[in-house]
């Protein structure tokens, strides 16, 4: 249940808490990380998938569905994230005109 | 220079790393292992095709899922002074390491075999000796046969 040596982030700051997972393929997962081990498997409760455009399956929509109680097997998991202070945001990248 | 010890350099810089699936995290590393697995905080996130933006307080990035990473220049000039310093200490130390070792190995092993072998045929010798004398035996017993 507890977290090992030689991980670059410490995924004990984030049991507990909303987590956003990214896995290979391009499911997008929130939920509340309950556990993990050293191999990144993950046990997320109350998981949500974001739906994907039929069309374009990279991009998510809005539509969800419930998942539930999930374990993410961790060779699957590409990317980790707190919900907490997640948002999209406007193109920050964009130069002022005239700069 | 080897790739992670750049990006191990780049610790604490902004950088941006591209996925195999074309998004983008524009962030500053935190932290890596050798599998590149990273660490960013203070994240921008961009879709693959440029057009939505997320900001992450922190993400973890899985190593294999990363196509490219960009790393800011200067960051180049502070990796190279690391291999230098390591290249000027290592190869004296090692190669003496080395040379000790190969000419303790190389007289004192040969020598120590040839004894050995000096024995064996000395032993040799000696059992040849008394299959000889066996050889009489047999002939002598042969020659009983013959006779009986």
């Amino acid at each position: 249940m507890s977290g090992r040596k030689e991980t670059v982030l410490d995924l004990a700051k984030f049991v507990d808490k909303g987590v956003q997972v990214k896995l290979t393929g391009g499911r997008q997962v929130t939920g509340t990380l309950k556990g993990y081990d050293q191999l990144l498997n993950l046990v997320l409760d109350e998981a949500v998938e974001f739906i994907r455009d039929a069309d374009d399956p990279l991009k998510t929509t809005d539509q969800t569905r419930r998942l539930g109680l999930i374990v993410c097997r961790g060779t699957a998991v590409m990317l980790v994230s707190p919900t907490d202070g997640t948002d999209e945001i406007a193109n920050p990248f964009l130069q002022p005109e005239g700069a | 220079m080897l790739p992670l010890s750049l990006l191990k350099t780049a610790q604490g810089h902004p950088m941006l790393v591209e996925l195999k699936n074309g998004e983008t995290y524009n962030g500053h590393l935190v932290n890596c292992d050798t599998w590149m697995n990273i660490h960013l905080r203070e994240v921008i996130c961009t879709s693959k095709d440029g057009d939505r933006f997320w900001r992450m307080p922190e993400c973890y990035i899985r190593g294999n899922t990363i196509k490219y990473l960009r790393v800011p220049d200067e960051v180049i000039d502070k990796v190279q002074e690391e291999s230098k310093s390591r290249t000027d200490r290592k190869p004296p130390g090692v190669g003496r390491g080395r040379g000790r070792g190969g000419s303790q190995d190389g007289p004192g092993g040969r020598p120590a075999k040839g004894i050995g072998r000096g024995f064996d045929e000395g032993g040799a010798r000696g059992q040849g000796g008394s299959r000889g004398g066996r050889g009489g035996l047999g002939g002598s017993r042969g020659a009983g046969r013959g006779r009986g």
